[in-house]
């Protein structure tokens, strides 16, 4: 338990520091790599991200034995901010996470945009984004990792609009498709400024949240706010505390894609699909559940306080967030759509674990299974997003109803696909998806927090139809006839091949990765708990009732192992996946019923319609906040600026031609005139004298 | 005082002496010579202020000159953590920029010359707005001129450059003598003498009705100028004296009611430079309307200038009723901020909308001035250098397209990023600079300010104040979008046909443009150059005044916290204290 690397860049702290700087260094000098060729630039690229997760690699053995490195370099020094990284257990678990399922994503892209003529772009932007997610997970204070929260912002923004042409092959959505006026069919480069934009949205109520802590606490450090908590006390006292937390909580709103501003994730399916799956898997939408680990325990710490308010917003925003989308992905024809879908609402497990595990006394309950969720679902979506770029890349259409039959053609891309998807939908005791889907839904189920019912409900209807619409999935590519769309190309003479290597051994070794956890998931399960249950011990005084001391014992703590899995929970993971997949079979895989009895009952169609435009909540954010400012613009523009300001001008410039005409008259050069009035003046002053 | 040292001295009136040599290089060696040379003058400008600016790092709080001025007292040059970001930023600007106005400026002069010639039109009537359309046409008629054309159009454009870079320099003089001044008398006359140059500039070489517009400029600043010289006068006679030494010693003499009247006129006078909400009548117009370098100055150096008159005069040397109007500057600044913003979005001319955005750029500076915090106030100071170099990127590459595809109007542009990488790529920087995007310098400034104002908000516990800070902070994300939507309409989407031929520009363009990025990324992730004497001088200028909220700090707040915690202070006593007692401990 030793605190190494106080100051500097020295020890093993170096390594910390390498992680996240040496993708900057990577992507800076990208553009002078490609003149060498793109073959040297591939090489690179991967070879930076390689060397980013080996430098990742050599902390584990210090986050197992549960030390952390913490090193500061002075910063800011007229406001006495110091730049400097922490890597303790929680750190360094995401940190090789990223680093690795980036790796491999990155060893992906050389197949996927092989040929594509803006490759150092590519490279440049993937290799900033893992960089700035790095900085994110390695920072020690809020600030830096505000620098690397707007990194990842506007990388993705870059790589959702890479294809700036703006061509129709590009955009994501039914062409034509409309709900309440507003198109759901997205350019790249719109859906790159909507990501930018919303995200925006929730960085800025990031930001206020974190202005509220400095001008109290004159930090950003997590090392100084919870070593000296008086800010809080402060805070507390003027009942900012649980504002700022649900402010902080805010940016990871908007950076996770969780209800109300879950909207950009789906268009953000234009980009590359590497670049959807770094979003979804490593990256990105990453950064908010991780922020909330981060500051989750640090506001559990000040309980002192009362935080219930904060843990409630992030448990119910996770809850309606995964019911939201989870439902949505049942309607969608995408097979990106479905997978991006489904990563908002796996998301919202996420938060709800954690969320619920601070209204309960198991602290570390919750926190492990949304940190395992974390883990499990990185692997399983990198996975998928991998696997469907495989079928866009070779089908070369994102809809699924292009599709069916696949798995002849593609089998590998099949099999492995198949191995994720069971993970997805939480497929019993062999996938990791399973072990910690009830991992959450055991915590919510023992946290006694009063609503912990409702809660529990929506996570169970969620599994459901996560089941279902994975099912879903898997048969309309794969299973079932072969679509019209491909019949054509074979007929035009492509023949469907398998993806080259470089493409299908990433996804093949992560979908092989969660099966492989997933077999041993509640050893798995009990580590990592008994690792996070030293680390709060140990760094915020978090601790399971009942074990005050802070005395971390081998043997796992809490009470989660194979042999008192909560009953309820998983009977309600494994009924959630017998019915939903079971119907996604009937309908989708075994074709014993026809999906398109949905159409021939008004319910249920208006259902589908109402879930296919995505329960309008596009359109009304549309509607509030872009078309009607932007029509109150219009009027200003019209009314005020080019009529009004503008006319200022000109009115001064008329009425000072039209006073000196008005002069100009009264010189007339007739010495009657002048006398006329100047006698007429005369009288008038004479009169006003003497009346 | 550092004796016998004429550093500041050289360094503002060098480029003024060196005016008419630079015409005369012009006439008589072409514009790359008289190019070279104002680069060289502002360069050696630059070294020179720089110097003195070591010094400040070193420690030492003020450097100045001084000479005896007869009746105004003494005519000094002084530079301090208020002078330094924005002489520094003026002169690296006028430096940068005078290497760009080439091949900018020789296509505009030629360009005008052609389209006189052409239609037997003054240049004002037959370029409706579009200049540079005109002149890709105008350097084929002179390739095929016969010889003696050729030789008169490059002597036309000799005298033209020559007179361009002469009265460049001269108003680069006007912007540093500015913020250098040590006296009320001496500020006005520098703030007039910038007038003049540019106004020539625009009238001389602007688009569209370059007359009309060049004079409604000198109009407007001149009519804020005038209200300023009123509170001046005041100012120095109640004080007795012009310097800003003596003005500061006896700011207390000054008569309340004639101290109300005296910031009043200080506050419209600035407002007018700054563009404010309701007085920025004339700033859309002459950033359209000039031609794209001096734009690009008066955007990024000039306006701001107004920024440190409000800082100087007011904050630093009378102090007086700033808490108390300092709700109102917030307020002010707010609508300039969203007004700019909204009716960027509205444009379709790329420079009209960049004119907009400096509206709203400067509404963020006024929101800092008003936050009457050292944090919000240092960050204001901050912005200015930030969005000096942010704004002077985005409308050199508004140049640049302009120079590459003839137009300016982005319903006619499109799909260019791949058409020219280099401009796409340096805007993209310095659009990030403007709306605060890390690793760009923009950030650094924009998250001091807002932390200020809203530190200012919950130590008052005014809802009025947060709110403002809420309307203010979600204003970032209007000017987002302008930009992005900006971006999106030139570089993005499909290329229209007729630009399937643009080239990037050439490298005295894309290098400058580079040169400011640097910058901008530079202070973004190392801000302690500028943000070391700004914050200190500003510290100091308000350690006096306990309505002005220091920032906060980690030390200070752990002891009065400590000692508070037991007692059951009501919240709002209990928070006045920490701030009282974080005022005495100092930093």
């Amino acid at each position: 338990m030793v605190s190494a690397g106080a100051v500097g860049f020295e020890g093993i702290a170096i390594n910390v520091w390498l992680i996240w700087i040496i993708p900057f260094v990577g992507a800076a000098i990208m553009p002078a790599v490609a003149r060498a060729g793109r073959r040297v630039l591939n090489y690179a690229a991967v070879g930076f991200a390689l060397a980013s997760a080996i430098a990742a690699a050599s902390l584990i053995s210090f986050g197992l034995s549960g030390s952390e490195v913490h090193s500061q370099v002075s910063w800011i020094s007229a406001l006495n901010l110091k730049a400097g990284i922490l890597a303790d257990p929680l750190a360094i678990i995401m940190t090789n996470l990223v680093g690795w399922i980036s790796f491999l994503i990155m060893v992906y892209s050389t197949g996927y945009m092989h040929g594509d003529r803006d490759l150092t772009r590519y490279w440049f932007f993937m290799l900033f984004f893992i960089g700035s997610m790095q900085l994110i997970v390695l920072s020690d204070n809020l600030l830096m990792v505000f620098f690397g929260w707007e990194g990842v912002g506007f990388a993705s923004y870059a790589l959702i609009g890479f294809w700036y042409h703006d061509k129709k092959k590009d955009y994501v959505g039914v062409e034509g498709h409309k709900a309440a006026g507003v198109s759901l069919w997205v350019s790249p480069t719109h859906a790159g400024m909507k990501a930018f934009l919303q995200t925006r949205a929730g960085d800025i109520m990031m930001l206020s949240g974190m202005f509220l802590i400095f001008a109290y606490a004159g930090t950003f450090g997590f090392k100084e706010l919870i070593g000296d908590q008086s800010w809080a006390q402060q805070m507390a006292k003027q009942n900012l505390l649980v504002p700022a937390a649900v402010l902080l909580f805010g940016g990871a709103i908007g950076k996770s894609a969780q209800f109300p501003l879950n909207e950009w994730l789906l268009e953000a399916m234009t980009g590359p699909t590497p670049v959807s799956a770094l979003i979804h898997a490593a990256t990105m939408v990453k950064a908010g559940v991780f922020l909330v680990a981060r500051i989750g325990p640090l506001f559990f710490a000040l309980a002192a306080f009362n935080m219930t308010q904060f843990f409630e917003v992030v448990a119910w925003v996770g809850a309606i967030t995964s019911f939201l989308l989870a439902s949505q992905a049942l309607a969608t024809p995408e097979i990106k759509k479905v997978l991006a879908y489904s990563t908002g609402s796996q998301i919202g497990y996420m938060m709800m674990a954690l969320g619920i595990a601070g209204l309960s006394s198991h602290f570390v309950d919750g926190y492990t299974a949304g940190f395992f969720h974390l883990i499990s679902h990185a692997m399983f979506k990198a996975s998928l997003f991998m696997g469907a770029g495989a079928l866009l890349h070779t089908v070369g259409s994102r809809f699924m109803t292009d599709m069916g039959g696949l798995r002849k053609h593609m089998k590998k891309t099949y099999i492995f696909m198949l191995l994720a998807s069971l993970s997805l939908a939480g497929a019993p005791l062999v996938t990791s998806g399973f072990w910690s889907k009830d991992a959450i839904f055991a915590a919510v189920l023992e946290s006694g927090y009063s609503y912990s019912w409702a809660l529990f409900a929506m996570a169970t209807i969620v599994a459901v139809m996560t089941a279902f619409y994975t099912f879903r999935m898997i048969g309309m590519s794969f299973f079932g006839k072969e679509s019209r769309h491909i019949e054509e190309m074979e007929k035009g003479g492509h023949h469907l091949h398998e993806v080259s290597a470089n493409m299908w051994v990433p996804f093949a070794i992560l979908a092989v990765g969660t099966i492989a956890i997933g077999v041993v998931g509640f050893i798995f399960e009990a580590q990592i708990h008994q690792l996070f249950s030293a680390y709060l011990g140990q760094y915020f005084g978090i601790h399971q009732p009942g074990q005050e001391s802070a005395q971390p014992s081998v043997a796992p703590q809490g009470n989660r192992t194979f042999f008192n899995l909560n009953p309820i929970a998983a009977a309600a993971s494994v009924g959630a996946f017998g019915v939903g997949g079971g119907l996604g079979y009937v309908f989708y895989i075994a074709r014993k019923a026809d999906p398109a009895i949905v159409s021939r009952n008004i319910i249920t169609r208006g259902i589908w319609k109402f879930l296919y435009n995505r329960w309008y909540l596009n359109s009304a954010l549309y509607w509030g906040s872009v078309i009607a400012p932007i029509t109150a613009y219009r009027f200003v523009w019209k009314y005020f600026e080019s009529a009004f300001v503008d006319g200022i001008n000109p009115a001064f410039q008329y009425s000072m031609v039209y006073m000196s005409r008005a002069v100009k008259g009264a010189q007339t050069g007739i010495t009657q005139t002048y006398l006329f009035v100047f006698g007429v003046g005369i009288m008038i002053v004479v009169m006003l004298l003497f009346l | 005082m550092a004796d016998g040292s004429y550093f500041l001295l050289a360094a503002t009136f060098l480029p003024l002496l060196l005016a008419p040599v630079s015409y005369v290089i012009g006439r008589r060696s072409g514009v790359n010579a008289t190019t070279w040379f104002s680069f060289g003058v502002l360069a050696v400008s630059t070294g020179l202020l720089l110097i003195p600016s070591m010094l400040l790092y070193g420690g030492q709080q003020i450097y100045s000159e001084s000479y005896s001025w007869g009746y105004f007292g003494n005519f000094g040059l002084r530079l301090d953590g208020l002078s330094l970001p924005f002489a520094l930023t003026i002169y690296i600007l006028c430096a940068v920029i005078a290497v760009y106005s080439k091949p900018y400026m020789v296509r505009k002069i030629m360009g005008d010359r052609i389209s006189e010639e052409d239609h037997g039109l003054a240049p004002a009537e037959a370029l409706s707005g579009y200049g540079s359309g005109s002149s890709s046409t105008g350097i084929s008629n002179i390739e095929s001129g016969s010889q003696t054309t050729v030789l008169e159009s490059q002597r036309y454009l000799n005298n033209q450059s020559g007179l361009y870079f002469a009265l460049y320099l001269a108003f680069s003089m006007g912007m540093l003598g500015t913020v250098l001044a040590t006296n009320l008398i001496e500020f006005y006359v520098f703030f007039e003498l910038m007038l003049v140059p540019s106004f020539f500039l625009v009238a001389i070489y602007g688009y569209g009705a370059r007359r009309r517009v060049a004079l409604m400029f000198f109009f407007w600043t001149h009519v804020g100028a005038v209200v300023l010289l009123l509170g001046l006068l005041a100012m120095g006679f109640f004080a007795g004296g012009f310097d800003y030494t003596t003005v500061k010693e006896n700011a207390s003499k000054i008569p309340a009611e004639w101290m109300t009247l005296i910031i009043f006129a200080i506050v419209i006078g600035f407002g007018v430079k700054l563009a404010a909400f309701l007085v920025h009548i004339w700033l859309p117009h002459v950033y359209t309307q000039s031609p794209t370098p001096l734009s690009a100055l008066l955007a990024a150096a000039m306006t701001g200038i107004g920024a440190y008159g409000l800082l100087r005069l007011w904050m630093d040397l009378l102090t007086a009723n700033y808490a108390q109007y300092s709700l109102y500057i917030e307020l002010w600044g707010l609508v300039t901020m969203v007004y700019g913003g909204a009716m960027a979005l509205m444009q379709d001319d790329m420079k009209k909308l960049l004119a907009y955005s400096s509206i709203s750029s400067m509404g963020y500076i006024i929101f800092g001035i008003g936050s009457s915090s050292v944090l919000g106030v240092t960050g204001a100071t901050l912005l200015y250098v930030t969005h000096g170099l942010g704004k002077a990127i985005l409308f050199m590459a508004a140049g640049s397209v302009m120079l590459q595809t003839g137009t300016r109007n982005m319903s006619r542009l499109g799909g260019l990023a791949g058409k020219m990488p280099y401009t796409a790529v340096l805007a993209m920087i310095g659009g990030l600079t403007v709306i605060g995007i890390p690793p760009t310098s923009g950030f650094m400034s924009e998250w001091i300010l807002f932390g200020g104002v809203l530190q200012t908000g919950v130590a008052q516990m005014s809802a009025t104040k947060v709110t403002l800070f809420a309307f203010g902070i979600l204003t970032t994300v209007l000017s987002s979008a302008y930009f992005l939507w900006m971006y999106k309409r030139i570089f993005f989407g499909k290329i229209p046909d007729y630009l399937a031929n643009v080239r990037d520009s050439n490298r005295y363009i894309t290098v400058t443009m580079a040169v400011l990025a640097a910058l901008s990324l530079i202070i973004g992730v190392y801000p302690d150059p500028f943000l070391n004497p700004i914050t200190s001088y500003i510290k100091g200028m308000f350690a006096g005044t306990s309505d002005v909220l220091p920032t906060p700090s980690q030390s200070s707040s752990i002891h009065v916290t400590s000692s508070q915690a037991n007692n059951a202070l009501p919240a709002t006593q209990a928070q006045a204290l920490v701030f009282v007692a974080k005022e005495k401990s100092g930093s």
